[in-house]
Formats: structure tokens, C-alpha cells, sequence
């Protein structure tokens, strides 16, 4: 049956074509839309996750990075008292007003983290030399944001303000990006206290490394001598961060009914495709009912095609998701292609192929062998 | 015996309203002829050959296939049955536009569980048996009308059944083409198998072993053609 269905389908060239536009089309919008809200969700808490740390410790009641306060050198010591804490690194997370060579003002990230051998800060591939950044007033900016701050594609050297502070980039990243859209600044913690106004030994948050991570219940034990902080492992944190951003703001919902949508129509495109193959040859197939085709074997016709433009669907639609990938990255947008996005789109894709054949399913399994004869 | 209908009977149901369509039929089809049963428009001939192939089941009355009670069987098994036993050739041929000649009549057999490098050498044998030789790789669009029969009848008789049904299938073909599928079904007929072709054509009978005519839902007429004149008048018709 698989050779009947699948020649039946090649045969019939506009349904073919119609059909395989369906699923790519359905197949890529499901990449796109997965890709790019694991991109929202991975973006909105990139400096959580790659300045890693085993607990974070932070003012109480704060439930999203970006709305950091400032926490005092107090606690430092009693972390660093207790046992089980290897390191403790402060980190500087602060909004700021930039003024672009232009005079326009807008809104940054202004990011400083005490170094750590092996957790690079900022990271990813860099132009430039991250230990420029120790030098006075030396920052780097993202390549995405070149255009925001009005800075020219070569923007190494370049000058603009921070905070009325003129800064030189030292150092160009490429693709670190906030959820917010604000520009992420990166630059050592002295430079970082001077752009955001802070005093010697102010933090936003201290980034705790344990010696064993079983011991974390025991350190927020300890830490409850300051009752005005919490702590709160990476994981945690990373989450937390990401379903104020994504959840809270409505995007996750709004990528998801696109991609359903997408998948909607793809389904409603290919379901009538099936349906109108499975019309024209109801009656071959009753053909073969009459001679002895067992129901399975009939319903063979439907899955097999289905299970054709599934696949081919899902091929082409991976391959203009990668095409579509590249060209909104140039504009900055994130659509990430993991294991999980691409099984998830793929699951979805298939699982949408398989409710569209169900009308068409039907329709053969109910074939009456006597229509032939009639 | 290939085929037996004993008092069979069959009534449809639509709602509130009834239709008998036939009546208490008494019916054997043999093996060595070739069988016509014949009658007018909504007589129940095609509904006799349904029932008798298992396709409808009788409302009362029995029906054996080869041997096998196939009117008490569920539709499973009574396609087993025919799967195993049984060919047809319909009047609007039912092939697979997308397939060659050769495919159509392979995949059934295929679909019968034979493996496809095998089907398609039985497939060849039995188009050249037809007299399509050279069009086997040919698809349906690119045949005329009794190709496209032939090819049927070559999908019917691939797969060696005793029994081969045919309705009405010279209906859409002229009259020498149709006359010439007819010989060749006649051709398939032998000690083993048998043929019941259910059509109005009278000048079919030159071919037939047997005439059965139904009006009504009852068989009115059930009787052998011996003679060969009587086969030349028919044919002169």
C-alpha cells in the first residue's frame, strides 16, 4: 500500500505541491515560533546563566534581575564564614542612561561581575580584548545594538555616554541580548560602581560558588541573620526571571497562538488534501476491499501519505526555518535550534498531519466493499 | 460447486421505508462456465452478486463462497475469503490512475501477501496473457477502453481465484471490444474456475454456458445454453 499511496500523491502534482506548502509552511512558522520563544526565554536570563554561581544572594521579595537593588557588604562576610562556600563574586546589574553621539538619551544594562577563572564575562565571540574593559570607562557593547547606540559597525575606540561618564568600547560582543531590548554594557566592577553611582563594596547581588551544592540548605539557614536578603539557587533564579519576562508579559502566549495557528492552518490545508485524495480514490480502494484488503491495509493509503508529507513537510520546513534563522539573527532576533526545539517543532508538525488524516481515515474505513458494484 | 444461494433473500432499510430486492433466491454457480444473469434495470442483479461474493450480507437465506458459509462469517473473514478466492471486473475498471498496468495488477497481489519481485513476473504473465505485452509501464490515462479492461481482468485473474464476478463489464465499451473482453473471460474459464458476469447485453450469450435471468428479485429463468446455434443467433444480435 505504501507504493499506491505514495505514487498517488506524486501523481497528482497541485494537491501534491498544495499540500507539501501546507506543512512546510505550517512546519516552519512551529521552528520559527519555537526557536524564537526559547530565544525570549533564554535571552531574558543570559547573564543569570552564564555567570553561573550556585546561589545568588540578592535583596528580599525580588523575583526578576533587572529590577536589582543595591545590597550592602555585610552579608559577603557571613558567606564567606560559612564552611561549605568556595567563592563569593559581587555583581553589578543596573540600569543607565546612555547618550548616543547623536544627543538622544535612551536606556542600558550596565553589567560588572568580580572575575572567576573559567566563567568568561562578558562571552561568546568577542571582538576586541575582554581584559580591555579593565582599563578606565571601557565598556563593550553587542553588535546587535551597534545601530541603537548609533555607534558604526567598526566601534572599537568609538565614544559615547554613560550616565554623563564618556566611555570607549573596548570590547564588541556578538548576540548577548536582552529581553528588554536595553543594550547590555559590560565592564569591570570599578568601571561598573563609577557608570551606575555606587559606593566601594555595593553590589546588586553576591554570586555564591559552593563547595557542595548539598550544603545550600544550611547556608540560607545561616544567611537568616539578615532577614532583608534571600537567596536563591541559579536554577531558580534563572526561572524565576523567565516567567516574569516571557510569562508575565504575554509574549510566550502570543508566540504560541502563532505557532498554533500556523499549525491550524497547515492541518486545515493538508486535512483537505487527504480528503480529497482519499475521495477520488474511494472507490480503488473500495476495489480492494472487494478483493479481500483488510481495513488496516486500506487505512495504509491515508498514513502512508500522510507520513510522506510529514516528512518531506518537515524537511523543507527545517531547511527555510535555517534560511529564515539567519536573516533574523542580522536583525537581531534569537531563534534558537536545540535538540528540544527541533523535536518539539517536529512532534508538533507530525501530530498535526496525523489530525488532519482522521477525516480521511474515516472516510476509507468506511468504504463499503459493494460500492463497486453499484 | 464455486458459488451457492440458498433461499436468499434481501431487504434494504431506510428509516421507516422498505425495499426486497430479491426474494427467496435459489442460485449455484459451477466451475467449467462461464454464467450471465441477466434482467432489467433494478431487477437485483447486482445485488445478487454482492450477496453471493460476500460483499452484502443476505437479510435471510444463506450464501456459500468456495465451500466456506460466507454469509454467517463477520467481514473480516469473509474478506479473506474473497482474498483468497475471488477476482472482479467491474464495468468502470477501478484502476489506480498513478500505477502502470503492470503496478495496478502487481500491488493487489502485493496487498495478497506475495513478495513484489514475484508479484510483478505473475503481473507480467498475466497482462501478456490479455494481450498487453506492450503496455505494461502504460497508466490507465494511457489506455483505451478495453485496455483498460484487460488490465482488470489480468488484476482478476493474477491471483489464480476460482471464482471471477464480473459487472456489466462491456457496459462502456463498443460493441467489438466488448465482445473480445468477454471471449477472453471465457478463455479463463476451466475445470477449476468459473465465471458469473452480471449484464443486459444479450449478444454476450454466444459465450455462455449458462443464462440466468432475475426480474423482480427471483430467478425466472435458470437454465443451460447447450446448443451452438442458439449461441450463433444471440451472437447475430
Amino acid at each position: 500500500m505504501r507504493r499506491i499511496a505514495i505514487r498517488s500523491i506524486l501523481f497528482d502534482r497541485g494537491k501534491l505541491i498544495a499540500s507539501l506548502l501546507g506543512v512546510a509552511l505550517a512546519s516552519t512558522l512551529g521552528f520559527v515560533q519555537i526557536g524564537l520563544y526559547e530565544g525570549f526565554v533564554r535571552s531574558s536570563s543570559t547573564v543569570i546563566d552564564h555567570v553561573g554561581g550556585d546561589i545568588w544572594v540578592m535583596p528580599r521579595g525580588l523575583n526578576v534581575i533587572d529590577y536589582s537593588q543595591i545590597v550592602s557588604a555585610g552579608p559577603r562576610s557571613l558567606l564567606l564564614s560559612h564552611p561549605c562556600v568556595a567563592d563569593v563574586r559581587g555583581l553589578l546589574y543596573g540600569f543607565s542612561w546612555v547618550q548616543r553621539p547623536s544627543g538622544t538619551r535612551s536606556t542600558a544594562i550596565v553589567v560588572a561581575v568580580e572575575p572567576r577563572p573559567g566563567r568568561r564575562v562578558p562571552w561568546g565571540d568577542i571582538v576586541g580584548d575582554v581584559a580591555d574593559l579593565d582599563q578606565p570607562l571601557r565598556v563593550s557593547v553587542d553588535r546587535t545594538d551597534l545601530e541603537k547606540l548609533e555607534l558604526p559597525a567598526q566601534a572599537l575606540g568609538r565614544n559615547f555616554e554613560i550616565n554623563s561618564l564618556k566611555v570607549t568600547v573596548g570590547a564588541v560582543t556578538d548576540g548577548i541580548r536582552s529581553f528588554t531590548l536595553n543594550p547590555y554594557i559590560f565592564t569591570s566592577m570599578t568601571n561598573g560602581r563609577r557608570l551606575l553611582g555606587l559606593s566601594e563594596n555595593e553590589v546588586m547581588y553576591y554570586v555564591v560558588d559552593l563547595v557542595d551544592r548539598q550544603c545550600a540548605p544550611d547556608l540560607v539557614r545561616w544567611m537568616k541573620r539578615y532577614p532583608d536578603i534571600q537567596l536563591l539557587d541559579s536554577a531558580t533564579w534563572s526561572r524565576a526571571t523567565q516567567d516574569y519576562w516571557v510569562g508575565g508579559s504575554g509574549a510566550g502566549s502570543a508566540l504560541a497562538f502563532t505557532a498554533i495557528l500556523g499549525l491550524f492552518v497547515g492541518g486545515v490545508i493538508v486535512g483537505q488534501t487527504l480528503y480529497s485524495m482519499a475521495k477520488e480514490h474511494l472507490l480503488e480502494l473500495a476495489t480492494l476491499k472487494a478483493l479481500g484488503a483488510r481495513p488496516m491495509e486500506l487505512a495504509g493509503f491515508v498514513l502512508w501519505q500522510v507520513a510522506f508529507l510529514g516528512a518531506v513537510g518537515v524537511v523543507s520546513g527545517f531547511s527555510l526555518a535555517l534560511v529564515l534563522r539567519h536573516q533574523l539573527y542580522r536583525v537581531g532576533l534569537t531563534v534558537v535550534v536545540s535538540t528540544g526545539t527541533v523535536g518539539l517543532s517536529v512532534v508538533a508538525t507530525l501530530f498535526m498531519c496525523i489530525l488532519a488524516s482522521i477525516t480521511s481515515l474515516s472516510a476509507v474505513f468506511r468504504v463499503e466493499a459493494a460500492k463497486v458494484l453499484r | 460447486m464455486l458459488a451457492q444461494a440458498r433461499g436468499v433473500g434481501k431487504t434494504f432499510r431506510s428509516g421507516t421505508i422498505e425495499a426486497t430486492v430479491l426474494k427467496n433466491v435459489w442460485l449455484e454457480v459451477r466451475t467449467g462456465e462461464l454464467a450471465l444473469l441477466m434482467g432489467p434495470s433494478g431487477s437485483g442483479k447486482t445485488t445478487l452478486l454482492c450477496v453471493l461474493s460476500g460483499l452484502l450480507r443476505p437479510t435471510t437465506g444463506e450464501v456459500d463462497l468456495c465451500g466456506v458459509p460466507i454469509s454467517r462469517l463477520p467481514d473480516r473473514t469473509a474478506g479473506e475469503v474473497r482474498r483468497r478466492n475471488v477476482g472482479f471486473v467491474f464495468q468502470t475498471y477501478n484502476l489506480f490512475p498513478a500505477l502502470s498496468a503492470l503496478d495496478n495488477v502487481a500491488e493487489v497481489l502485493a496487498l495478497k501477501g506475495m513478495a513484489l519481485d514475484q508479484a510483478r513476473s505473475v503481473a507480467r504473465s498475466s497482462l501478456v496473457r490479455v494481450g498487453l505485452a506492450d503496455r505494461l509501464e502504460h497508466r490507465p490515462g494511457e489506455l483505451s477502453g478495453g485496455e483498460r479492461q484487460r488490465v482488470a481482468i489480468a488484476r482478476a485473474l493474477a491471483g489464480d481465484p476460482s471464482l471471477i464476478f464480473g459487472d456489466e463489464p462491456t457496459a462502456a465499451l463498443d460493441r467489438q471490444t466488448g465482445l473480445e473482453v468477454v471471449e477472453l473471460l471465457k478463455n479463463q474459464v476451466n475445470e477449476g474456475r468459473g465465471v458469473l458476469l452480471v449484464t443486459h447485453d444479450v449478444r454476450l450469450m454466444q459465450f455462455a454456458d449458462r443464462v440466468i435471468e432475475i426480474e423482480d428479485g427471483q430467478i425466472v429463468r435458470d437454465e443451460a445454453v447447450r446448443s451452438a446455434a442458439a449461441r450463433t443467433q444471440a451472437g447475430a444480435l
